[in-house]
Formats: structure tokens, C-alpha cells, sequence
């Protein structure tokens, strides 16, 4: 039997918001309402008003305005109710894509006779299947976090055959003397080509770098030097728990191509800076280990810090933020302030157990 | 995980239907049920204020835009199942939602409803 289910939404144009909706959610999840490049959450609602649906009644400024004869028209209510679902947009929910495709990262194409080895392959659709978040919102997270689809099947790089790629583009560049802004990619195809895939040398170069056509419409990339020290700062940060900071950056600066430099604000949400500590230190904190939902993110952050700025903070919560929120907002709501050494700090409302 | 679809009907946008609003409950006098039944007069006034007659009861209301607009959504659920509804669908009998109708303004009769006394015996 049909069912009806008034839906209640906050969106700028109604009827745009019809294109192509979808409602997303595995059993033990909140549903949400999906289009092509947002994210809504789905609750009901109820009023202890009632709500009845009168299909084409008028109202007086659709009515004629003939006073002469009154008018008497015939309209059914449809049906009634005394509840809704509500809309409200959200972040999409995408942490899950990283971790599915993590089970199986590719590291370069199989040796020899061997075939890959076997294990967990997801196409677009099977990602659509699994993520609540929209079309859209899915493609530019898979941007993100530099995936590429391999016959057909969206993968994530392993890290050290990802840097392995980037090593080999910025050793040419260095050999040829090539500006970092004029790398073109003919040639990187050439002189590359026998030692990694085409494809994957292309897919490095759109990873770190901006592509463009120059006059003569050839294919060139302007290599990104903030993403190039930073992969490189994660490259090293990844090998120990903590490094003395003045030691790191005299061996970050002498791994980035000779040219860039490495800069500490290239790290905000990579890399934790403990100005306190003597001698200070940096390690390794990346937002993308960090739980997704607010309250446990506050809770995991002020485990591993009790009191921080709100500098410090600030690339570790800026994802969180709704629409139109601060993190200035979010940070009264979720934390409490004091003063230390004359610097504002923010520390957890609820005692933590660290 | 599910995947329901909402879609509309192709061709022109969904139709505008109107949202009467009231405060508290509508019975039938007999409790025979709503359905089917005769629930009353609308009127508008030459100001345009919409008056509702139910029964013997005469309310005010008056014309509101909505902030948020409303969709009324029908479900399909392909073949008719015994069992109690469950977020699980069937490959084959996949749920889906249509949009019916958008709704843009209501009437809202908040007032209390007044009694209309037509039988008024003069005092002898």
C-alpha cells in the first residue's frame, strides 16, 4: 500500500533539490538523504498540531477576484499527519572511504608473471553502495587522498610507492634543470615510462602538481611546493614518535628538491608542533587518524594535549565546523577557556582519562 | 547498505498542494472515522483571512509562507509483503519514493475555535 511521508527541507530552491535524490544507510546507521553533491540528515519530527494535505485548494490571491457571485468549490484532503521528516545538511561521512580502500593500496603493477595479489576492489557504484555522501562529494574526497581508478576499481597508493613516483619526477626535474613550474609531460612519460606505468607517472604529476597548456598547447604541470614538502615532512614524520624539531627541519629542508622550501606552516593538520618542551619537538597528528565525530574528536584531542591554542587547534577541528559555524563557536561549545602566560588556552570540559 | 530512491515524475515539476494546519485533534461526531467525511466549510474573508467552519465551531486562521518548504513523498514498495517493515529491501522489490507534491504555504488556525450559537431565544 502507498505510504506518504512529508519531507520538510531548508533548501534555497525546492526544486533543485529533486534532481536525482537518493537515501543512504546501512542498518546499524542514521539515514541520510543524498543528491548529487550534498549530504542531509534524516529525522522525524512531530508536532502535536495537526497537518492535513489539500491538494489544489486555492488561496484568496490565486481566487478570482469576482464578487459578485460567491463561489463554492469542491477539494478533498488528501490525507493527514502529525509527523515529518526534517532535512539538515551535513558533512558527508567519509572516513569510511579511506579505510575500504586502505584494505588493499596499491603499490605498482605486479612483477613478472605474478598477477596482484587478490584482495578488496571497489568501483564507483560499489562506493556509492557503502559511503553516505553524494556522488560528488565522494569524487573530490577520492582527490583527496590521491586515488585513481585502476581498470576500473578506484585505489588508494601505498605511501612509499606514491613517494617513489614523486622521487622519480623530481629527480627529472632536477637532471633537466626544468623550472618547477614548466614540467612537461611528454617527456616525463618518455624518460619515465620504463621504470613506472605512464598512467601512474600522469596520475603523480595531477596529485602534486597543477596541470596546464602552454602556447604551443603542449601538457605541462607547475609543481605544488607546498604539497611536495609536505609529503615529504609525512615521508620522514612517519618513522619515529617524535622528532627534536630544530634537528627535523635542517633534514626535511635537505630531502625537499633543491629549490622549494620546507616551511612549517606547510604542516597545519600533518604535523603537532611542543613549543613547551625543551628541546622543542614535532610529531607525526594527521586529521585523517582523528574520529570523525565531534564530540570524540574534542575527547581524542585533549587526550593527547590537556590545554591548546586555538592556532594549534584550529586545523584539527576546521572539518567539523557546520554551515556558517566558526571554530570559534564550536570551541565555546565544546571546550572551556582559561588564560596561561598571557595566551588563551582551551582545555576539555569533562575530565579525560588519558 | 540501502539505497532508496527518490525520484519525481518526469516532465513538469511536482504539483502544489496546500498545508491546513490546526491545533489539536479533528473527530468525527459519530466516530465513524475521518475518512470519506464532509470535515467542513473554508471561507476567505474580503481581506483575504481564511475562516474555517467545522462542525458547530468557527476559527481564524491565517495565510503563512513556509520558511521550509515540504514534499509529500509516496512509497513504493513493490510487492505486497506479510512481514513487519524492515530498512532491508528485496533485490527485486527495491523501495522507492516518488515526489507527489510541494508544498509552499499553509494555513494555520491557531485561534481557539469559537462555538457558533445560531438559535439565540429572546427573552420573553
Amino acid at each position: 500500500s502507498a505510504k506518504y511521508c512529508p519531507i520538510l527541507t531548508n533548501h534555497k530552491s525546492m526544486e533543485s533539490l529533486f534532481i536525482h535524490l537518493i537515501i543512504r544507510g546501512d542498518k546499524d546507521e542514521h539515514a541520510v538523504l543524498c543528491n548529487e553533491d550534498e549530504t542531509y540528515d534524516l529525522k522525524i519530527a512531530d508536532t502535536s498540531n495537526l497537518l492535513l494535505f489539500v491538494p489544489g485548494c486555492k488561496t484568496p490571491d490565486q481566487l478570482p477576484d469576482i464578487s459578485a457571485s460567491p463561489q463554492l468549490v469542491h477539494a478533498q484532503i488528501w490525507g493527514f499527519s502529525n509527523c515529518y521528516w526534517e532535512l539538515r545538511r551535513q558533512r558527508p561521512r567519509l572516513k569510511k572511504l579511506k579505510k575500504l580502500l586502505m584494505e588493499n593500496p596499491y603499490d605498482g603493477p605486479a612483477v613478472g608473471m605474478q598477477e596482484e595479489a587478490p584482495g578488496p576492489k571497489y568501483t564507483m557504484d560499489d562506493l556509492l553502495e557503502r559511503i553516505q555522501a553524494s556522488r560528488e562529494e565522494i569524487e573530490a574526497h577520492l582527490q583527496n587522498v590521491h586515488a585513481c581508478e585502476i581498470d576500473g576499481f578506484w585505489r588508494i597508493l601505498d605511501f612509499d610507492y606514491e613517494m617513489k613516483l614523486l622521487g622519480h619526477v623530481t629527480q627529472l626535474v632536477d637532471s633537466e634543470s626544468w623550472s618547477f613550474s614548466k614540467v612537461p609531460l611528454s617527456v616525463c612519460l618518455e624518460e619515465l615510462g620504463s621504470l613506472e606505468p605512464k598512467s601512474m607517472i600522469e596520475h603523480c604529476l595531477n596529485c602534486y602538481g597543477r596541470r596546464y597548456s602552454n602556447e604551443d598547447g603542449q601538457v605541462i604541470y607547475a609543481l605544488d611546493e607546498d604539497k611536495v614538502c609536505r609529503a615529504t615532512a609525512q615521508l620522514l614524520l612517519q618513522n619515529a614518535v617524535k622528532f627534536n624539531l630544530s634537528e627535523f627541519q635542517e633534514v626535511w629542508q635537505q630531502s625537499v628538491p633543491e629549490g622549494m622550501s620546507a616551511r612549517l606552516d606547510q604542516l597545519r593538520g600533518l604535523a603537532l608542533l611542543d613549543r613547551s618542551s625543551k628541546p622543542e619537538t614535532i610529531s607525526l597528528l594527521r586529521i585523517e587518524d582523528l574520529p570523525e565525530d565531534t564530540l570524540e574528536r574534542f575527547n581524542s584531542l585533549f587526550s593527547l594535549r590537556e590545554k591548546w591554542t586555538q592556532d594549534d587547534i584550529e586545523p584539527y577541528i576546521q572539518d567539523l565546523c557546520g554551515e556558517k559555524q566558526t571554530t570559534g563557536a564550536l570551541l565555546t561549545k565544546h571546550a572551556r577557556s582559561s588564560v596561561q602566560n598571557g595566551v588563551k588556552v582551551y582545555n576539555s570540559r569533562r575530565p579525560i582519562a588519558t | 547498505m540501502v539505497q532508496i530512491v527518490i525520484s519525481s515524475k518526469a516532465g513538469e515539476g511536482p504539483a502544489e498542494w496546500l498545508l491546513v494546519e490546526l491545533q489539536g485533534e479533528v473527530v468525527s461526531r459519530q466516530n465513524t472515522g475521518l475518512a470519506g467525511n464532509l470535515m467542513g466549510d473554508l471561507h476567505y474573508t474580503k481581506e483575504g483571512v481564511p475562516v474555517l467552519i467545522v462542525g458547530h465551531h468557527i476559527l481564524y486562521g491565517k495565510q503563512v509562507k513556509l520558511e521550509k518548504p515540504f514534499a509529500v513523498l509516496m512509497k513504493h514498495s513493490g510487492l505486497p509483503r506479510d512481514e513487519e517493515e524492515t530498512m532491508e529491501t528485496n533485490q527485486e522489490n527495491p523501495t522507492s519514493y516518488t515526489v507527489s507534491a510541494l508544498i509552499k504555504k499553509k494555513l494555520i488556525f491557531k485561534t481557539r475555535p469559537k462555538p457558533i450559537i445560531t438559535n439565540v431565544p429572546k427573552k420573553v
